[in-house]
């Protein structure tokens, strides 16, 4: 192993900010089912968020949940318990779109109960047997974690700053939802890396965690597509293709595919850390004038106050 | 003997035929099942968001007493709003951001709209400006955020007969039960006491619900007859109908705090009142001292009143996860294994309520808890 400088993470401290999870609400009933007009490829990609997070984030908490005793440092568990109150959070706010997609004629329960299995029998707690085993299988995981977030941060910065959005009419509360996410996960981007690194921190296991990780989302990306294209009530033959995807990374409606794979060599070397990606100070920016997060404000002051 | 060429074709067509093939048996495979070769989980999780937000319209602000409003929200035309019985409620999301929480006293068989009622609260009187937004601000046209209905105030639909008791503004909730129970020809009762018959909503619909003067329902207005005597009601004196309250009766209270105490005072040994407060006491002030026992630690932790059961058990057992410590993240819920619940989050389902609580805002409501920690 070695400890050279230049091969060691290197943080960007003034990127680093207290976390707190806000209370935020959003009402689905006048969003329409493309929600992006005349886009059902670039909506219903999008929409996968939709499929994966719920259960997905809901296991980012079930797993940082049993992380906590191993944390030996103040501020980083400040930082988790700040992580897991916006994990949590992102979990609540997109499971309620699902029943909202189910009354537009787009039941997502067939997809969604098998990424429940994958999150809560496939990578639950169960896997592998007690003592040894299941501390690897902990730490595994907390390694797979961090492999996930270096993508929801990279996708968070790119909805942050994805004005084609804007410009193609798509629905306010959608955005909100899709920017509120977005700009928490650039605000904590760098908490499931540095827990990792306190933990464990071994670069095979990054490397190893990013190639399943990696793997397992191209695999659920394109399946869901694929799904919500095919079940879509109102396309007679709808279908999804990596040509699509391309195009629209094109257009500015999706991350572009030449950006996705330059993210991949920048989580593999030995010298990232997540700060050096993104910027906070965006987020901070988007999350002053997000319509749900200064909602979510107004309450809970108006709450703090007897 | 075939000439190279034509062996080289064969298996190009052979090659081709089974990718053909397999593409279409996958092709059906992820079409029957998204995410083939996964399994599905049997009671899938995702989906089924404990509450939504809904965005209402104000259809109709109307004063029904001094100082009562009475709101109509519409949802949009067609679609159904979520069911509801008799004692729900639905927090409503004022302009400000403020939560407050108001019991439904329509008709639960109308799926287009719901129907809230509420009085003005001044400061003077403890009011924190929740009633005066309802008031000012939620005139006709307006649209509010609503989560809910729950229903923490359920109606049960055996009892051998039912005893109400509202004060004030507490009728709303009680006004859809013994429209329920009077609609399935049970046996009640309701003693409905206010300052005076004009700051009294639903006076006019109960008392003939009630059969009129000496019928089922009492009305006590305190400008004309002072204070209510509970004890008497209770005990079936001075009112022409049914006998006094005895096993088998379920009864019901809604109101302010001294009334809710005064009913619990007055029944007789073994028969314990529904109370609906109106609102936590969170904010009252004077909270209670407590003891939390973690079972599976063997440790027994006091909660002051100005400290949560969160911080107390931190203290023994600082890796209990939290997060939010205001009641809407969730990560702090626990199973409760013994002792009754003061519930003051946002989050829970009512099934959730029964076992279990968070912790960063949530208290005991007797003096003692035990949670699985």
């Amino acid at each position: 192993m070695s400890n050279t400088k230049a091969r060691l993470p290197q943080p960007v401290a003034a990127e680093r900010i207290p976390l707190k999870a806000r209370n935020v609400s959003f009402s689905w009933e006048s969003t329409p089912l493309h929600w992006l007009p005349g886009d059902p490829f670039t909506t219903h990609t999008i929409n996968v968020l939709h499929l994966l997070l719920p259960a997905g984030e809901r296991w980012f908490v079930h797993v940082y949940k049993q992380v906590l005793p191993h944390i030996r440092d103040e501020r980083l568990r400040e930082d988790v318990v700040g992580f897991i109150g916006q994990e949590a959070m992102h979990s609540q706010a997109h499971d309620e779109v699902l029943p909202h997609l189910r009354e537009q004629g787009l039941d997502p329960t067939p997809y969604t109960a098998q990424v429940d299995w994958l999150f809560e029998k496939l990578l639950g707690d169960r896997t592998l047997p007690p003592g040894r085993p299941r501390h690897w299988w902990l730490m595994e995981r907390v390694a797979m974690i961090a492999a996930i977030e270096h993508y929801t941060a990279f996708l968070g910065d790119w909805v942050l700053n994805a004005e084609e959005l804007d410009r193609r009419g798509a629905d306010p509360t959608m955005l909100d939802l899709l920017r509120w996410h977005g700009a928490e996960e650039v605000e904590h981007r760098a908490v499931a890396f540095d827990l990792f690194m306190h933990v464990d921190g071994s670069y095979r296991r990054r490397v190893r965690t990013w190639a399943t990780a990696f793997t397992a989302l191209v695999f659920l990306w394109q399946r869901g597509a694929r799904f919500f294209m095919e079940n879509d009530p109102t396309l007679a033959n709808g279908k999804a293709s990596f040509r699509d995807f391309h195009r629209s990374g094109r257009a500015g409606t999706l991350p572009t595919t030449g950006d996705m794979i330059r993210s991949i060599p920048r989580y593999l070397s030995r010298a990232y850390h997540p700060s050096q990606e993104g910027s906070t100070e965006q987020a901070v920016a988007y999350l002053a004038s997000s319509p749900a997060a200064t909602a979510a404000e107004a309450r809970t002051h108006t709450n703090g106050a007897a | 003997m075939p000439l190279p060429h034509l062996r080289t074709a064969r298996t190009a067509l052979l090659v081709t035929g089974a990718a053909l093939l397999t593409r279409r048996a996958l092709r059906r495979r992820i079409g029957a099942s998204p995410l083939w070769p996964l399994p599905a989980l049997e009671e899938p999780v995702s989906g089924q968001p404990r509450s939504r937000a809904l965005t209402l319209r104000v259809a109709r602000h109307e004063r029904v007493a001094d100082g009562v409003v009475q709101l109509r929200l519409e949802g949009r035309p067609l679609a159904a709003l979520p069911a509801w019985a008799p004692g729900a409620h639905l927090d409503l999301v004022l302009p400000s951001g403020l939560v407050r929480q108001y019991s439904l006293c329509g008709d639960p068989e109308d799926t287009s709209s719901y129907t809230v009622a509420t009085r003005l609260i001044g400061p003077d009187e403890g009011g924190r400006g929740g009633s005066r937004e309802v008031h000012e601000e939620l005139r006709e046209g307006a649209e509010v955020e609503v989560r809910g209905p729950r229903n923490r105030f359920p109606l049960v639909d055996d009892a051998a007969s039912y005893v109400f008791v509202a004060g004030g503004i507490g009728i709303t909730p009680i006004l859809a039960m013994v429209r329920a129970v009077d609609a399935a020809g049970a046996d009640w009762r309701l003693l409905y006491c206010g300052r005076s018959r004009a700051s009294m909503p639903f006076l006019e619909e109960l008392e003939k619900l009630g059969g009129g003067e000496g019928g089922r329902v009492s009305v006590v207005a305190e400008d004309v007859s002072g204070r209510p005597d509970v004890g008497a009601f209770l005990t079936g004196a001075g009112t022409g109908a049914g006998a006094g309250t005895e096993a088998g009766t379920a009864v019901y209270v809604c109101g302010p705090e001294g009334l809710m105490d005064a009913v619990a005072g007055a029944l007789p040994e073994g028969c314990s009142p529904h109370l609906e407060r109106f609102a936590p006491a969170a904010s009252a002030g004077g909270e209670s001292v407590f003891e939390v026992e973690l079972r599976r630690s063997g440790r027994t932790v006091t909660v002051g009143a100005d400290t949560t059961v969160l911080a107390a058990v931190r203290a023994e057992l600082p890796h209990v996860p939290y997060s939010c410590e205001q009641g809407f993240c969730g990560t702090c819920q626990h199973r409760v294994l013994e002792g009754e619940i003061d519930h003051r989050d946002e989050l829970l389902t009512d099934g959730e309520r029964d076992d279990s609580m968070l912790i960063c805002v949530s208290r005991a409501r007797g003096t003692r808890l035990v949670l699985d920690l």
